[in-house]
């Protein structure tokens, strides 16, 4: 190193040791910032790899694949009951979900005093967006699954879902929220307006693609969640597309059951699996990503 | 070999889960109030049915816990149910003996795969709970000791051997700890965790008493890590369901160990002739499925009809799971022990599906 010039002068400037460490921290910063990206490629390329040997090898027909419940012969089997399952979690997940969070979020930021009680309530709903998944699945299956005795319903699992995303919704939905300039809201107020009027016309409509996307990231969270679906439903080979009062076995759980299997067939379906359930996700926030650029717009 | 105990009298259990039962289907049917009334057959466990099999017809969902090494036969005999009666959905969660037995127990499943019998424990809280069951065998398991197919030193391992690598506080870490003749490297020890009736049978059968096992081994509650771990390692060793050994040694470096017989000391590989002659000892052994007698009583025509078709088609699911069929006589043994059940629980008419083999 550096320290060849001048061992004796120690403490003096060594300007090619200082520019060397600047290099050295962004460079440490740099690959900092990689880290994240080289292992999402790593783990695409395997789950990639996986599922193009069970094409290639396996003669895995997506057709079919997509078409067909879960079979006991690998040769037969396919995801389309797990995939209208996980549809349907997403669907009453996102109404649940949508009407609390949205709800809660208007009442804190539109009506609710700055008091004690509301700053506790904020409080609480930020550190509820932080507790782990398989707590909410606990809470249902206490709650619901056992409580009320529904048994392991596909609705169990869209409220334990839907315990899950609402904080996050409430969060990004009051980030929306005080988006909105008061000059609007004081605006509406002018001309005459109830609150109720102010929001429904002025503030919300200025304030819904960032409602929704926030919604939708939610969603694409809850959608491969396994935790509190292991915990509120049973892991089994998803054969029949479910409703919403039939027991089920969505995507994460379907592939999760695969990947148990004895037979590296089945491996390689979970593969293909997991490939589909990630096409979901990313659509899901490609779309979020739409509204947000489509509707942004300077108020 | 179907039994069924002794204690716990057929007619005191009922009280409490049908209090249960009852609010399942106010809860349920809340549930469906607040959907606009969906009332497609939303039967999500023994709670929320009861209704809609006194009219003959075979539908509802079974849901059946337990084993993650027998599950594959109960899927397989419950994929064929559903491809014969539609309506029927049998819902298989393989978790394991032991995490199978716990939600059984309680009520909350009305069929159990296991690859043990069930345990003190389990049989106190099953009284504690007011569950009734009896059990009954559907096929056989050999149980694989593996070793990585470089592996050329080890030819054979007498069953003393096993327990000294096994047991509790065992002090082999090197291979050469087994025979001196084995090479100084560390021996990497894979097999399943305490949650599985594979666990309790290797434990008991090899060390002596159950759950006796060193603590500084790799335990998974899925065979096929201990599989992959061994294929992927010169110097591993391990045990596990022999179906799962047979799904992949084709394919990757893995083999199985001839092991000393109890029967006549000679060394047996875990073959489909050696399981049936009996020599393959003490590591074949017998699988069961337990049935519920509340779920047979509230469901009788379902989980009847389901357990008679089960054994009607045991000899074949078990083979085409990788496993081998029980002996000839056990089916038709499990079909008599089912009926004197149903004819104690004032159901056997009411069960669709006979008796054909």
């Amino acid at each position: 190193m550096s320290t060849k010039i001048d061992d004796e002068l120690f403490g003096s400037a060594d300007l090619q040791w200082e520019k060397l460490k600047n290099k050295l921290f962004l460079g440490i910063c740099f690959t900092a910032s990689l880290f994240g990206v080289v292992v999402l490629v790593f783990l695409l390329a395997d789950v990639a790899y996986e599922a193009g040997i069970g094409i290639v090898e396996f003669d895995i027909n997506i057709g079919q694949f997509l078409t067909e419940g879960g079979r006991r012969d690998p040769e037969d089997a396919g995801f389309y009951a797990a995939i209208v399952a996980s549809v349907w979690l997403m669907a009453l997940t996102a109404v649940m979900a949508f009407v609390v969070g949205v709800g809660s979020a208007i009442y804190l930021e539109e009506y609710a005093p700055d008091t004690r009680i509301t700053r506790l309530i904020e409080a609480n709903l930020a550190n509820l967006a932080g507790v782990p998944s398989v707590v909410y699945g606990l809470l249902v299956l206490a709650a619901v699954v056992n409580g009320f005795g529904t048994g392991s319903i596909l609705l169990a699992g869209a409220i334990a879902l839907a315990l899950l995303i609402v904080p996050i919704i409430i969060v990004s939905t009051q980030e929306a929220l005080r988006a909105v300039p008061d000059g609007l809201r004081n605006g509406s107020y002018a001309t005459g307006a109830t609150q109720w009027q102010t929001i429904r016309q002025v503030v919300l409509p200025a304030a819904i693609p960032g409602i929704l996307t926030g919604t939708i990231l939610a969603l694409a969270r809850a959608i491969g969640e396994t935790a509190p679906l292991i915990m509120v439903g049973i892991l089994f080979t998803a054969r029949r597309p479910p409703g919403p009062l039939d027991s089920f076995s969505a995507m994460p759980s379907q592939i999760y059951v695969w990947a148990a299997q004895p037979q590296p067939h089945f491996h390689h379906l979970a593969a293909l699996g997991i490939v589909v359930l990630l096409a979901f996700m990313l659509t899901m926030n490609a779309v979020a990503v739409f509204l947000r650029n489509r509707y942004e717009r300077e108020l | 070999m179907a039994h069924t105990p002794s204690n716990g009298s057929t007619s005191t259990f009922v009280s409490r889960r049908r209090f249960v039962q009852t609010t399942g289907v106010a809860g349920a049917l809340a549930f469906a109030g607040c959907l606009g009334g969906d009332d497609d057959d939303g039967n999500g466990g023994n709670g929320s049915s009861g209704n809609g099999d006194d009219n003959g017809g075979i539908s509802g969902t079974i849901i059946a816990t337990g084993s993650n090494t027998v599950a594959p036969i109960t899927d397989r005999a419950g994929e064929t149910f559903m491809d014969e009666y539609p309506d029927a959905s049998v819902d298989v969660d393989p978790q394991g003996t032991g995490a199978g037995f716990s939600e059984f127990t309680q009520g909350n499943s009305d069929v159990q795969s296991a690859s043990r019998m069930i345990s003190e424990d389990e049989i106190d809280q099953a009284e504690a709970n007011d569950v009734d069951y009896s059990y009954y065998e559907v096929g056989t398991d050999g149980l694989a000791v593996v070793k990585h197919a470089d592996n050329d030193w080890l030819e054979e391992i007498t069953l003393d051997e096993l327990k000294t690598v096994w047991e509790y506080e065992s002090d082999v870490q090197l291979w050469s700890d087994i025979r001196d003749e084995y090479p100084d490297e560390e021996i990497h020890l894979h097999a399943r965790d305490s949650a599985s009736g594979t666990f309790d049978y290797f434990t008991a059968n090899i060390i002596g008493e159950v759950g006796l096992i060193r603590d500084d081994y790799s335990a998974t509650s899925q065979t096929n890590e201990i599989m992959d771990a061994v294929a992927n390692n010169e110097y591993a060793f391990g045990w596990g369901g022999l179906g799962y050994l047979r799904a992949i040694e084709d394919d990757q470096p893995i083999e199985a160990v001839p092991v000393e017989s109890d029967v006549d000391g000679e060394f047996y590989y875990p073959t489909g002739d050696n399981i049936e002659d009996g020599l393959y000892s003490p590591l074949a052994r017998p699988l069961y499925i337990f049935l519920s007698h509340y779920s047979l009583e509230d469901r009788p025509n379902l989980i009847g009809s389901f357990a008679r078709f089960y054994f009607n088609g045991q000899r074949d699911f078990a083979p085409q799971e990788g496993f081998y069929a029980s002996p000839p006589d056990v089916p038709q043994e499990n079909h008599e022990e089912l009926t004197e059940v149903l004819e104690d629980l004032g159901v056997e008419d009411r069960v669709e599906i006979q008796p054909d083999v």
